[in-house]
């Protein structure tokens, strides 16, 4: 018997109104253990935490918004503007808005008869989402599928077509306990099996049919990468177990390497080969066996190490000219090395791998990190210190006992940063939160000030938005405030009187020539809400480009002595 | 007819001199719908007119100030005008205020709901109104209350299955109106309720007005585990009931029609159970009365509920007052 798409979305309501997770998955499990047929279970894993395609196909429906919501409001009969933005604006989700707009307005009901859609039916309407470019014909199906829906399965439907979190409380971690749970597997053989295959659909197929062990890894099918923690202090309670390598200021990938073949991949698991095809060149050349390195790339020129504003100029580049491959040449520093021999050796021990690691360096020439074993705290300063003189973020702690834990930010790696800056900003917009925050004021553009910049006409100007970071209560009093400051509104924007005064924290400053200041900040976050402040008090574009420029000259220790890696290891 | 804002909260019939929910001295007549906060004097020495309830309510809440009762159909006359007050289904004593004059009719609504709240004095309404004053606290489509015995129902099967799971049930609900109606819908039930002070003594208005509140005490931090616990969300938040740790908690208020509810407070169950009417019973009756001139209150969304009456051919216009964020 073919399993219905009701079946799927009353699930995913039930485990929207529980609470535990262990319960959650309960019910998962529950109901995967209810499907027949391999290719319904394919889909019901999928739908659940992918969407709509398998997140490595690569295939989307490309269904934006506002296709989507138009569509619908059309459907309801009722105004976009005047009626489902408000509404949207309300409850902070448009599939929710849909949901209710469907079971609520007479015009929509009429048009919905129930039609007990099989889970390939609804894949079938996603492929035909896929074929079609044109927003007329995208919305032609939307309205066809719709009549055969209830509302609570067009939320569903909309929220797997988008590829997004269904919002259940139930991500991929749940998905997968849930298999493992339905089938009597270990959790963590199921995880690997998804951590090969990449794909939920199929590891659940693999569950079933006690073909677990058929998931292998292959070259060229990234892996998710091991991350790390922050450390808060730089204290950690036996450092002996720790090896330090310093932290750089680049962009971490992963290289795939089998004879003249080779390819780059980002942490997203996007293929990034051919930006960077003088690092292709290098593999190319040393002659090396069947290998996945796991590393970072950085632009280094006159043994220097240069900071990650310069690497941007390469990022994202189809082609990259040969003057830009000159002006920013890049490397790619190995730190781990993950396949070898035709054999995936995430399990063996750091140290295991990292012997491997300097072996093939010795014969090959491959840069890779100096690593150093901690004496004790002192030793940790020192190195951390030096690291900053090399222009690198800070320091890495690998825990030598660990095995490569893809996909996972444990406490095996620790990384040690120093803050790139704070700013004091004021307030200029708050946006509607969606989801969780839906209903409230919860996203901020913060602005500094130009008052006395005579490039600028304006006040205040926008550097970064951020959210987050600050408690429940503080966000209530923030809305309070909020309201008292709005002067205009822009859809779920409002625009408010600059008096809120927010201290941010961020990692870094690039430059973005698309933004009014000239300038963004890497992941700005609040670090207090400084009710104290007042906006005269804000930092100025001066103060930004200041920090960028100190960050450009800062003397860069060379790589001669004490290096942060090194091409060929000292054995 | 002359309608103007008047503080933060009031209304005004400046020809008229009247005021409604109105906190100042610039009128004669000043008539309060119910005993909310948020429509309450907040001068409480104010000299006011409203029903025997919403006084009894009012001074168990710190209103001092004098007040003549007024019951529900018998007019009081002034030079200017004739005053009515019709019962609004809101919460027990509210009223909506009808008044006659030669300019025309204004019907007040203050908070309402229809169909009434079974904990109420029922709701009535005048058979031709010019003016309609409405709140519109839920006027969006999206709102649409399930049918008062579907919530009643969803009520008494929470706190049974939860108390024969072993846990203790706990609804958060506001401590007038929302939370007696509740202990009326659990009632049947008769389990011991308990509920927080705040609520508590306004519980023997509602028993002496002949609304069965059911078996309850007074919240005991020491004695409240396995009993239905009533309490408003931020008294959750400080403690109460903090001692049990077999709980579940369950939302009863109209805003618990939206998803996020579930995740800002962290509750096990939403009853979207409101003491506001919805947004198309607020449509239908504004095309019942047919008024000359619907002025729309306590909304942030004027602008769809007057597309709405547009398209019906209804004069409205947006009176600008703050929309209060609890549902009460």
């Amino acid at each position: 018997m073919n399993n219905l798409f009701r079946q799927l979305t009353d699930t995913a309501k039930q485990i929207a109104e529980t609470r535990s997770t262990n319960n959650k998955i309960s019910i998962g499990a529950k109901y995967f253990k209810t499907i027949a047929t391999d290719d319904d279970l394919h889909l019901a894993a999928q739908f659940l935490s992918e969407g709509a395609f398998s997140s490595i196909s690569g295939k989307r429906t490309s269904v934006g918004s506002r296709t989507y919501s138009t569509c619908a409001a059309k459907f309801c009969e009722v105004d976009y503007e005047k009626v489902f933005k408000p509404c949207k604006r309300a409850l902070g989700s448009s599939s929710e808005t849909i949901e209710k707009l469907m079971h609520n307005l007479e015009p929509a009901r009429k048009k919905r008869i129930e039609k007990q859609l099989t889970l390939s039916e609804v894949e079938k309407i996603y492929q035909a989402l896929y074929r079609l470019s044109s927003r007329a014909d995208k919305q032609e199906i939307l309205r066809e599928a719709w009549t055969k829906m209830s509302p609570v399965e067009i939320k569903y439907f909309i929220r797997i077509m988008t590829q997004g979190s269904l919002r259940i409380g139930f991500e991929t971690r749940s998905v997968i306990s849930a298999l493992a749970e339905a089938f009597e597997k270990e959790v963590q053989d199921v995880r690997y099996a998804h951590m090969i295959t990449g794909s939920t659909g199929r590891t659940a197929v693999l569950c079933r049919n006690n073909t677990l062990d058929e998931a292998t890894f292959k070259l060229f099918h990234p892996i998710s990468f091991m991350l790390a923690s922050p450390i808060e202090s730089r204290t950690v309670d036996s450092l002996e177990g720790y090896v330090a390598e310093e932290k750089f200021d680049g962009m971490r990938a992963q290289t795939h390497v089998s004879g003249q073949k080779v390819e780059l991949y980002s942490r997203d698991l996007n293929d990034i080969t051919q930006s960077f095809p003088e690092i292709v060149q290098f593999f190319v050349s040393r002659n090396l066996p069947n290998l996945v390195l796991d590393g970072e790339i950085c632009v280094y020129k006159d043994e220097e190490i240069l900071p990650f504003q310069l690497l941007q100029k390469r990022m994202g580049r189809k082609k990259p000219t040969q003057k830009v491959m000159e002006e920013y040449p890049v490397l790619f520093i190995a730190y781990d090395v993950l396949y070898h021999s035709d054999q995936p050796i995430f399990e063996c021990s750091l140290t295991k791998r990292r012997n491997l690691l300097v072996q093939l360096s010795n014969k090959h020439s491959l840069p890779i990190t100096n690593q150093f074993n901690v004496r004790d705290q002192e030793h940790i300063e020192e190195l951390f210190e030096r690291a900053l003189a090399h222009g690198n973020e800070g320091l890495m702690l690998k825990k030598k006992k660990s095995s490569y834990e893809y996909g996972q930010r444990r406490k095996s790696w620790l990384k040690v940063k120093k803050p790139g800056g704070t700013l004091d900003t004021v307030i200029m917009y708050a946006h509607a939160g969606s989801g969780k925050r839906g209903g409230y004021y919860s996203d901020f553009t913060l602005g500094i000030s130009v008052k006395e910049d005579e490039r600028y006409e304006e006040e205040f100007i926008p550097i970064g938005k951020a959210y987050g970071g600050y408690t429940d209560e503080e966000m209530k009093r923030l809305n309070e405030r909020i309201k008292e400051l709005t002067v205009e509104r822009y859809g779920p924007t409002l625009g408010l009187i600059p008096k809120i005064m927010v201290e941010i924290e961020f990692d870094d400053v690039q430059v973005n020539n698309r933004t009014k200041a000239n300038y963004t900040l890497r992941l700005p976050r609040f670090k207090a809400i400084r009710w104290d402040l007042d906006p005269k008090d804000t930092d100025t574009l001066k103060d930004v480009e200041r920090m960028y420029q100190e960050k450009i000259d800062r003397e860069r220790l060379k790589q001669d002595k004490n290096p942060s890696f090194h091409l060929k290891a000292k054995q | 007819m002359n309608i103007t804002k008047a503080g933060y909260h009031g209304i005004m019939l400046p020809d008229l001199n009247i005021g409604f929910d109105y906190s100042g001295t610039g009128t004669q007549h000043t008539f309060i719908s119910h005993a909310h906060s948020d429509h309450m004097p907040r001068n409480r020495k104010s000299s006011v007119y409203c029903t025997e309830n919403t006084y009894k309510l009012m001074q168990r809440r710190g209103f001092s100030g004098e007040a003549t009762i007024l019951d529900f159909g018998n007019p009081l006359e002034t030079d200017l005008a004739r005053i009515t007050l019709f019962p609004a289904g809101h919460i027990l004593g509210s009223a909506m205020v009808f008044v006659e004059s030669v300019d025309g009719s204004v019907l007040y609504t203050g908070d309402y709901r229809t169909p009434a709240s079974p904990a109420s004095e029922g709701f009535k309404i005048p058979e031709q109104v010019d003016h309609l004053i409405t709140e519109a606290t839920f006027s969006l489509p999206i709102y649409k209350w399930a049918p008062h015995e579907e919530l009643s129902q969803q009520v008494r099967n929470f706190a049974t299955k939860t108390l024969e799971d072993g846990y203790t049930p706990i609804f958060l609900a506001y401590n007038l109106g929302k939370a007696q109606e509740v202990m009326h819908m659990l009632a049947p039930l008769g389990h011991l309720v308990q509920i927080h002070g705040a609520g508590y003594k306004m519980c023997d208005v509602y028993e002496e007005a002949g609304i069965d509140l059911g078996n309850y005490e007074t919240y005991d931090r020491k004695t409240c585990e396995g009993k239905i616990l009533v309490t408003t969300s931020s008294a959750l938040n400080n403690g109460f009931a903090s001692n049990v740790s077999k709980k579940r908690i369950a939302y009863c208020s109209g805003w618990a029609a939206r998803e996020a509810a579930r995740a800002q407070l962290t509750v096990h169950e939403l009853i979207p159970l409101s003491d506001h009417l919805d947004f198309f019973e607020l449509i239908r009756l504004c095309e019942e009365l047919n008024p000359k001139m619907v002025h729309i209150t306590h909304t942030p969304n004027a602008n769809v509920v007057q597309h709405y009456l547009d398209q019906r051919n209804i004069n409205s216009r947006f009176l600008d007052m703050e929309a209060e964020e609890d549902d009460q």
